[in-house]
């Protein structure tokens, strides 16, 4: 019976039924075909991103140890987590986490705040200005960092040069290798950095308040700093919002930066979370307590991501 | 009144300006100064007394660094690095974010969400099990390997991107090639691509940028001259050999000229795509 159903269908030529383009052709006529177009990219993010961060979970509660074969690679339980709560490089590098994500946050916030401002005041001249201001969002951490590396180097540094000239200094200072002075100036290099991805997202944001709110304000008799305390900064919450948690992220689990600025040091006064956990893996080959540390990281992240979303949608209503 | 309007008007331009040019001043001019020592002769980058303009030009630390050190196979290793990955990217997320832009769906949010929630993973929570993936695969250093861990972060940023611009293509052209007879692929391939096709050059730009500018899963995966991208290698280069400030400087000014060019070329069309992911997102 099922035979007789079959023969009723138009007939095909053998080729036909094999073309692959006619075969995809008719495939995209089915039910499925949005999820079969997702099928590829949703592979290969399970294999590259969720498969990985589960192992990691999984090894954050075993013993290993690349380059301590003998140790074995059994089940430890929560021995990372309570080696971690008596480390005090951990509790160290959690606080320096919170400083350097903090200070450069409000940093890149206000700089790229007040060019996004100017930016778009649309004067002559500007789309070339905004090139080069938007422009060191877009180079490698490695050339960043060497930049700043040779330009705040204690013998050779222009910044002290310059310094010295106008009268701010007495003489070169090694910021990089004074406690006191390197998690300022890695905060500094950071910020100019990436400052221009809060002045992008805020430009776009500025083309979405309508200019009759201005004109109303100005007939008002608003002043300019009323206007963006009470117009612009409110209609801007959203888009604030959604940078500074994009911002959060990257600074938290990135730790590129430092790395190649100080790798932690001097002593460990730039040590943050994500240095600490790279260096455990990279250095010390201990990937168990490295996936603990970097377990934790995450977790915080999300927690932290949880109550902004909760407080900002808070504030909303 | 009027009066003191226009003449505030005319103040806070000037005050915008001001913060214009000073901004753009100090965005260039670490770059000025690395091509400045990049071209000075060591004894004018290492004195006692600060020589702001170089007294003799030499390319001397472009050259030495050309010819005598593995400099150009680490650009070459990142180049076909960069390449696959824009490669993966586009065969695999030009489809997904089409699929999210065009289709209506069970389940569609919640995947896009996820989408945008694996970028929160840390990296480093990732790279170690990918090394240890990649080397039970065989796939620790080799660009590859290195090219499909870097869709991890790239892929995710890619679709979201790649999706604003599919928004902002009209929808009636496809309708139209539909009522004609065309397939479902066949509309997507001849109208919607060549339509997006400016977005999605932007796209492809910014991921590429990106994988040639990544340094930390580099680092990891990576552990021989047969793979070794520039970043890791210059930093290496500073490790081991003391790599002096003019041939770094030189290397670095070789590394960031195509990101330069690339940005100039694309930017508006680029940072319109950055934003209108962020913002949806």
């Amino acid at each position: 019976m099922s035979r007789a159903l079959y023969t009723a269908a138009p007939p095909r030529t053998v080729w036909e039924s094999i073309n692959p383009l006619r075969m995809i052709g008719e495939l995209s006529e089915t039910r499925y075909w949005m999820y079969l177009l997702l099928l590829p990219s949703a592979l290969l993010i399970t294999a590259v991103v969720l498969y990985p961060t589960l192992y990691g979970f999984q090894m954050s509660f075993r013993e290993m140890r690349l380059n301590r074969p003998d140790v074995g690679t059994d089940w430890v339980f929560f021995k990372h987590y309570i080696r971690m709560v008596n480390d005090p490089i951990f509790w160290l590098s959690l606080r320096n986490t919170a400083i350097w994500v903090t200070s450069s946050i409000a940093l890149e916030f206000l700089i790229g705040l007040t060019a996004a401002l100017a930016l778009n005041r649309n004067l002559p001249g500007t789309k070339l200005l905004a090139v080069l201001i938007l422009l060191p969002y877009f180079l490698p951490n490695v050339v960043a960092g060497h930049m700043w590396g040779l330009m705040l180097d204690p013998r050779l540094g222009v910044i002290n040069d310059l310094l010295m000239r106008v009268g701010l200094l007495d003489g070169y200072k090694a910021w990089f290798a004074d406690p006191k002075t390197a998690m300022a100036a890695a905060i500094i290099v950071e910020s100019w950095h990436s400052f221009p991805f809060f002045t992008l997202l805020i430009m776009a944001g500025l083309k979405g308040i309508p200019a009759d709110l201005y004109k109303a304000a100005d007939i008002d008799g608003a002043g300019p700093l009323a206007q963006l305390r009470l117009i612009t900064l409110p209609m801007l919450k959203t888009i604030i919002a959604a940078a500074v948690i994009l911002r959060v992220i990257g600074l938290v689990n990135s730790p590129d930066l430092l790395l190649i600025l100080t790798s932690g040091g001097p002593g460990r006064s730039t040590q943050v979370l994500s240095l600490y956990a790279f260096q455990m893996a990279y250095k010390d080959f201990n990937f168990g307590y490295a996936g603990a540390l970097s377990v934790v990281m995450f977790v915080l992240l999300m927690g932290f991501a949880w109550i902004y979303v909760r407080l900002s949608k808070v504030n909303e209503d | 009144m009027a009066q003191t309007r226009s003449s505030s008007k005319l103040l806070w331009d000037v005050v915008a300006y001001v913060i214009m040019i000073g901004l753009a001043i100090i965005c260039v001019f670490p770059i000025i100064w690395t091509f400045l020592t990049s071209i000075k002769v060591d004894e004018d980058i290492v004195t006692r007394e600060m020589v702001y303009f170089p007294t003799r030009f030499t390319f001397d630390n472009y050259v030495k660094l050309w010819f005598q050190s593995s400099y150009p196979t680490l650009v070459a290793n990142s180049l076909i690095v960069t390449g696959l990955t824009v490669l993966i990217c586009l065969l695999t997320g030009a489809i997904a974010s089409y699929s999210f832009s065009r289709f209506n769906f069970p389940g569609r949010t919640q995947l896009m969400l996820g989408y945008l929630v694996v970028r929160m993973f840390p990296a480093v929570l990732m790279i170690i099990p990918l090394f240890i993936v990649m080397r039970q695969v065989g796939l620790l250093d080799s660009t590859v390997g290195l090219a499909i861990a870097y869709t991890s972060f790239l892929l995710p940023l890619f679709v979201w991107m790649l999706k604003g611009f599919f928004d902002s293509a009209p929808k009636e052209l496809e309708s139209a090639a539909r009522i004609d007879g065309s397939t479902r692929i066949g509309a997507m391939l001849r109208i919607v691509v060549p339509i997006a096709r400016n977005g999605l050059v932007a796209t492809c730009v910014f991921v590429a940028i990106a994988a040639w500018n990544e340094y930390l899963f580099a680092l990891m995966l990576t552990t021989s001259q047969g793979s070794r991208t520039w970043p890791v290698g210059l930093q290496l280069m500073v490790g081991e050999f003391q790599l002096p400030w003019g041939m770094l400087a030189a290397g670095g000014m070789i590394s960031i000229l195509p990101v330069v060019i690339l940005f100039a070329i694309v930017q508006r069309v680029m940072v319109a795509g950055i934003t209108a992911g962020a913002v949806k997102g």
